[in-house]
């Protein structure tokens, strides 16, 4: 799928093996903010030219608005262009 | 001794130094400072025999056609692009490291190499001590010139094993720290005499001062082998190569 912004996305293999480094519990992919949510304990990790960032203190505490948002349509699973697509 | 006569641009960053490099911040920026010449150098300073050393790591790590793998402190990306080819098309690896511009080095490396088997790489920004992968995934942990430069190297081993399935093994490649004094003079004689001032052509000598630092600071081989154990693996053994100035940790879960 062609998009007209810079946002590059991960793979959905990568995505679907990473987990939050704290945690360890399962990461989801939001589209809105182009980052990994940890629900687990309400931290978003930054996703960069394409690059997971997971290192702990590149999180940020979201807020239980942010968070109860991110639960709508705009959070889904984004796949890389490798032809598979996806929603 | 003949001196090497190079003329480099001095790498563009921070001009202010810390004396002290230790805590892991301090690591991490050191690693961004010099990831633009960071492979031209270690060619340089091994006389290109890294390379024999990292195919050996990877030998060791017991990485095969179709194996999911993971490259720790992956830096520029020569042990993961080496994971890469051995696994192949079916297989999957992760280079991770804590160092964004080292990671956009190895990007940049795999989007101007035309091997299709690349596809297979990803790389993610994380920490050794904190991983972001479930228990029991990869098949192979390689880890090549990081575990030295860890603070809680401990605590690193825990999560390799962690990761880890059960029987396969981490290959865990780094500077020997010998045990044999004339090795331990020789090793200080080359850093001081040829690394550094070739490093201070670039504006690097500090940062190419900690490697010294890092060594007197890191385990002996059967420290290493003990550390390992401690973590959880059922077996360890320590491999000297190069002449003993390297060292691979073979950990088997």
């Amino acid at each position: 799928m062609v998009r007209a912004n810079r946002v590059v996305e991960i793979s959905k293999t990568l995505s679907e093996i990473l987990v939050c480094p704290l945690s360890k519990q399962p990461l989801r992919v939001c589209e809105k903010s182009n980052s990994l949510i940890s629900d687990a304990i309400g931290v978003s990790f930054p996703i960069v030219d394409g690059i997971p960032c997971l290192v702990p203190k590149d999180g940020k505490i979201i807020e239980a608005e942010v968070s109860r948002d991110g639960d709508s349509a705009n959070t889904k699973r984004r796949y890389h262009q490798d032809g598979t697509g996806g929603s | 001794m003949a001196v090497l006569q190079f003329s480099f641009p001095p790498v563009a960053g921070n001009t202010r130094r810390r004396h002290q490099i230790c805590a892991s911040a301090d690591r991490q920026a050191l690693f961004s400072r010099i990831a633009p010449v960071y492979d031209n150098l270690n060619d340089v300073f091994s006389l290109g025999q890294h390379r024999i050393w990292k195919r050996m790591a990877v030998s060791w790590s017991g990485a095969k056609e179709g194996s999911n793998v993971l490259d720790l402190c992956c830096g520029s990306g020569d042990l993961a692009f080496l994971l890469s080819e051995k696994v192949g098309l079916h297989g999957q690896v992760i280079g991770l490291d804590f160092s964004r511009e080292q990671l956009m080095v190895a990007s940049s490396r795999q989007r101007s190499r035309s091997k299709a088997c690349y596809r297979n790489l990803k790389w993610v920004e994380g920490d050794a001590v904190d991983l972001p992968f479930p228990d029991c995934h990869f098949d192979a942990i390689t880890m090549g010139y990081g575990l030295r430069n860890v603070i809680d190297k401990y605590k690193a081993m825990k999560e390799v094993r962690r990761v880890l399935k059960q029987g396969s093994k981490a290959s865990i490649l780094d500077f020997n720290k010998s045990t044999d004094g004339f090795r331990t003079s020789f090793q200080g004689l080359i850093i001081d005499n040829l690394i550094v001032p070739v490093a201070a052509g670039y504006g690097l000598s500090e940062e190419y001062q900690y490697l010294k630092r890092s060594i007197q600071e890191f385990l002996t081989g059967e420290e290493l082998e003990h550390l390992a154990l401690e973590a959880g693996f059922s077996s360890a053994k320590h491999f000297e190569v190069g002449g003993g100035l390297m060292g691979n940790l073979v950990a088997t879960r």
